[in-house]
């Protein structure tokens, strides 16, 4: 039986706050706490259970099937930002190499690499979204040589995942970052890149020191990138009589270059699609930029650019591997300079899901959404600002969330701290098209949204509070099956 | 509390043992009872009084700095003037054009050559400070800040808490607003109360870091920077230098610009400064850093790619990347050739210990733009940042550069700057020198520095005076 604790440990500063304590002075205040609370591992993430009301719980009528409700372009796009679109979405699908592939665009993969390409995993329903239902990483781990070996939390049928330690192994030292999953050692496309190494993921596993993240979908982030801040902060500081009832608060992660707030990502810790293309180019596929110079692994050179690949073919040069086109290519109109700004324009010009037109059932489901409070951290809808992009301008997003970050307690904590979001706080994951997504929660660890539900209960546990989510989810298990179904109806209409 | 914390965006740092290094000391000063240190206040200086040495000051123009890389492509070449006018634009607040406008509401001033612009377009502060003739521009109503003043830096405040609260800040608080100019009617946003936040002790200034070379320092690798802090470990801890990188929380890799090496690339950098600096909103940072009704007069974002096949001449996405390669492209500086005096002068920068932080020089790897390949810098800097002690420290931590920490700036070019250090406190070499020397106190460690300002100050008076000659030779 679930209890509710009596004796939460807050630990956000609640609203408003635009810098966090300096990172240095963060340590000294640890480092005069207790050496007891000071070397506490958190170790292991939990799961929760499901255990819904006294008449059981509803049923997940799973995924609706194709045709995708998304993957289209705004439909309200200039002619001219029209005519890059097809170019867009090859350049998201594109299959990078090392090095000899068959464009000058689709070199520079690895030393190190989750995958190939963006679409591989932001692959389902259509290109732009998550995880498809069979993993594409085994059509990728060994191709062309590469001596990979799969580590054992990749399932054939199981999502996408990429690993961080929250640790150094065997310290107490905070790490947090991606290592990535494979290497580009023995690929044909690398030669004499013989020598580089996965990480030793069953042994951080044996350590309790890893944990997974997988893909976002990345429909309407163009919308989400242009919702004012202001009027975030207006609905953080909305309904806060309810909320305090509830026991949520929730607070946004700031960008520590401008202040503003940052929205992309599980904890929210990317602050726009161009941000988080250069990122994820460099970090997911090794593909330094001109965000990121930096070859992801420089420890071997010999699996460093440039390669002695034959006369004639395309090669890696050196850093950056992908950068713009400043004169040097013919002058297409959809020749836009460098891939990161190609996918930030391929994701900005996604249009959000289609939901399912309501029906009774989906119609009360939304009802008992807000009545149990769901919708006071997964907000409805904003509005965007004034945009100069036509098709982004004053829309109503319909996203499901507040875009803050917010305490979710021991079972959902992944110990990693990004920016503003501590090691148990994650954004508020928009639900939109979440009615044909397969996997859930940051981990993807259920492909039941029933379950997905129950796990934002969590009792905390003297590190890490109580999720936020306690008393909704309680709300939720109190409701009538048939009121309990209609909700449930109504995410996978969305 | 602990958990609203700032350690890193995205992915963290993959060496966290080598920023640990950076604050491990700090912590166990802090750890340290207070009695153990006493205070010094910042006449402290150290060594001998035995400093005879003078600044001959900045070397006259023409500039040793400005032009481009003579090797980039004739495409890239091609390309130059249009950088150039992007760099030198002025901002007015309504965007009028895909290329100009977007001012405000907030902004340190209107154009990135305004306050970059000495000895040449992409340098540092002028002789005379611009923001003067920026501030009531077209009836902006601003008053200008006490610690501007008209022959002294171009200077940008942070907070360091929020104002009134003990929440931290650190960010940049803009000096001017849009209120009263003929481009703004509408808009009525108070500019923040700086002389308060002074008598506060909560005001922090930062002067303006030079960008020549900057398309070589982002190329090097991260491998050659912890090489080199690994280098010469003997001599290092004899001075009390260790040092450290300021890791980027989204890829893991070596940040290297801004005064704490806050920044990654030339791409991240000039992005940060449309939006910072200007207040012109773009791609990479599409939100109006205030959202006060009246005062947002455009469209978000400000610049944006331009898809308009009739002015698609370069083609680039937004202002932001002309200005990024404008100062990826520039060339380094040029020393004077070496004489007698500045050769010895060298020979003393590395007897005395500067050249353990100063890094003579780097090379660049291969490269994807030819013109940045496989080139020796010599910028005089390892890249790292150090702790500075209590006389420079400015009280703000930047990723995992902490309060008194600082990147090493990069020498090359000084012989022609008119302000040293972050903020700019002086335009006297010597002193910037001395600056470096810095006890302890309860809350900093001494400054990594001091050994070698020691040294300085125990050489002869005409070996002191042939390093500060070096010096200005760069």
């Amino acid at each position: 039986m679930r209890r509710i604790d009596d004796s939460p440990m807050q630990t956000n500063l609640g609203s408003g706050t635009r810098r966090r304590l300096p990172v240095f002075l963060t340590f000294a205040a640890m480092l005069v706490l207790s050496a007891g609370a000071l070397l506490y591992h958190p170790g292991k993430v939990v799961h929760g259970q499901a255990s819904c009301g006294s008449s059981g719980c509803p049923t997940d009528p799973g995924p609706r099937p194709l045709p995708a409700a998304a993957g289209g372009f705004f439909t309200t796009l200039t002619p001219n930002q029209s005519a890059v679109t097809t170019r867009l979405t090859q350049i998201f699908t594109e299959v990078n190499f090392v090095a000899g592939g068959p464009l000058v665009k689709t070199v520079g993969l690895g030393p190190r690499f989750n995958s190939n390409s963006c679409n591989s995993c932001h692959g389902y329903p259509a290109v732009g979204g998550s995880s498809p239902p069979s993993n594409p990483l085994f059509g990728i781990y060994q191709l062309m040589g590469a001596t990979n070996t799969m580590p054992s939390f990749i399932t054939a049928s199981g999502p996408v995942l990429e690993p961080r330690f929250p640790y150094v192994l065997g310290t107490n030292t905070p790490d947090g970052s991606v290592h990535q999953l494979f290497t580009i050692s023995n690929r044909t496309d690398a030669p004499g890149c013989t020598t580089m190494v996965q990480p030793n993921f069953s042994e951080y596993e044996s350590n309790n020191d890893i944990i997974y993240r997988q893909p976002t979908p990345t429909f309407g982030e163009g919308l989400m990138e242009l919702i004012p801040e202001s009027s975030i902060y207006a609905n953080m500081n909305s309904n806060l009589t309810l909320k305090a009832s509830l026991g949520i608060t929730g607070h946004p992660n700031l960008s520590d270059d401008d202040g503003t707030i940052s929205r992309f990502g599980w904890k929210a810790q990317n602050k726009s699609l161009t941000y988080f293309s250069g990122e994820a180019y460099t970090v997911e596929e090794g593909v330094s930029d001109e965000a990121f110079p930096s070859e992801n692994d420089e420890s071997i050179a010999s699996c460093l650019p440039p390669f002695p690949v034959p006369p004639g073919t395309n090669k890696t040069k050196g850093v950056p591997d992908d950068r713009n086109d400043t004169g040097e290519a013919p002058k297409l109109p959809v020749n836009f300079p460098g891939d990161l700004e190609r996918f930030s324009l391929f994701m900005r010009f996604l249009a959000p899901p289609t939901p399912v037109a309501p029906t009774t059932s989906t119609a009360n489901g939304l009802v008992q959404f807000e009545a149990v409070g769901c919708n006071m951290c997964h907000q409805v809808s904003f509005v965007t600002a004034t945009s100069s992009i036509a098709a982004l301008s004053n829309q109503t997003a319909t996203l499901y969330s507040d875009l803050l970050v917010h305490d979710m307690g021991p079972f959902l904590a992944d110990n990693v701290v990004q920016g503003n979001a501590s090691g148990d706080q994650f954004r508020t994951a928009p639900l939109w098209g979440i009615g044909q997504r397969y996997f859930f929660l940051h981990d993807g660890r259920t492909t039941n949204i029933v379950t997905a539900i129950e796990d934002h209960y969590s009792v905390g546990n003297g590190v890490y509070p109580n999720s936020e989510a306690n008393t909704v989810i309680t709300n939720f298990n109190n409701l009538s099956l048939s009121n309990q179904q209609d909700l449930i109806n109504f995410l996978r209409s969305l | 509390m602990s958990l609203w914390t700032k350690t890193n965006r995205g992915q963290a740092q993959p060496n966290t043992r080598n920023w640990l290094k950076g604050i491990l000391p700090v912590a166990v000063v802090l750890l340290v009872g207070a009695g153990v240190m006493t205070y010094f206040p910042k006449s402290a200086k150290g060594g001998t009084p035995t400093v005879t040495a003078t600044d001959p000051g900045p070397r006259p123009l023409p500039a040793n700095a400005g032009g481009f890389l003579g090797t980039l492509s004739a495409n890239e070449q091609q390309i130059e003037p249009s950088i150039t006018a992007e760099f030198e634009r002025v901002h007015d607040v309504v965007v009028t054009s895909p290329t100009d406008g977007g001012l405000g509401p907030l902004f340190n001033s209107n154009s990135c050559a305004s306050c970059h612009a000495y000895p040449a377009p992409g340098g540092s502060s002028p002789p005379t400070n611009p923001l003067f003739s920026v501030y009531q521009y077209n009836g902006a109503a601003n008053t200008m800040p006490t610690f501007e003043t008209s022959t002294g830096p171009v200077l940008e405040a942070r907070f360091i808490n929020q104002p009134g609260t003990t929440i931290p800040d650190g960010t940049v608080h803009q000096l001017f607003t849009i209120t009263g100019r003929s481009d703004a009617s509408g808009c009525n946003v108070a500019q923040p109360n700086f002389s308060q936040a002074a008598s506060q002790g909560n005001l922090v200034l930062r002067q303006v870091p030079p960008t020549y070379g900057d398309g070589l320092i982002e190329v090097v690798r991260n491998s050659a920077i912890i090489a080199n802090m690994n280098s010469n470990l003997t001599q290092k801890a004899a001075l009390g230098i260790t040092g450290h990188p300021n890791y980027s929380g989204n890829d893991g890799s070596i940040q290297r610009f801004g005064w704490k090496a806050q920044v990654r690339s030339t791409m991240l950098m000039s992005a940060n400064q449309f939006q910072v600096e200007m207040g012109v909103t773009n791609e990479v940072f599409p939100t109006e850093l205030n959202q006060t009704p009246g005062c947002v007069l455009n469209p978000v974002p400000e610049t944006v790619t331009n898809f308009t096949p009739g002015i698609l001449t370069e083609m680039f996405p937004g202002d932001y990347s002309r200005t990024e390669y404008f100062t990826q492209w520039l060339s380094p500086p040029t020393p004077v050739k070496p004489t007698t005096i500045t050769s010895n002068g060298k020979t003393q920068f590395t007897n005395v210990g500067c050249v353990y932080c100063h890094t003579t020089s780097f090379t660049t790897p291969a490269t994807s733009r030819p013109a940045l390949s496989n080139i020796t810098i010599n910028l005089y800097s390892d890249l790292l940042v150090h702790h500075m002690g209590p006389v420079l420290a400015d009280g703000l931590a930047q990723g995992q550069a902490g309060p008194d920490e600082f990147r090493t700036a990069p020498l090359w070019g000084i012989g022609q700057r008119l302000w040293f250090l972050h903020d700019g406190r002086t335009n006297n070499i010597v002193t910037a020198i001395e600056d470096h020397y810095s006890l302890g106190n309860s809350t900093y460690p001494a400054s990594e520095a001091n050994q070698s300002v020691t040294n300085f100050n125990n050489l002869s008076k005409t070996n002191q005076q042939d390093l500060v000659d070096f010096l200005r030779s760069l």
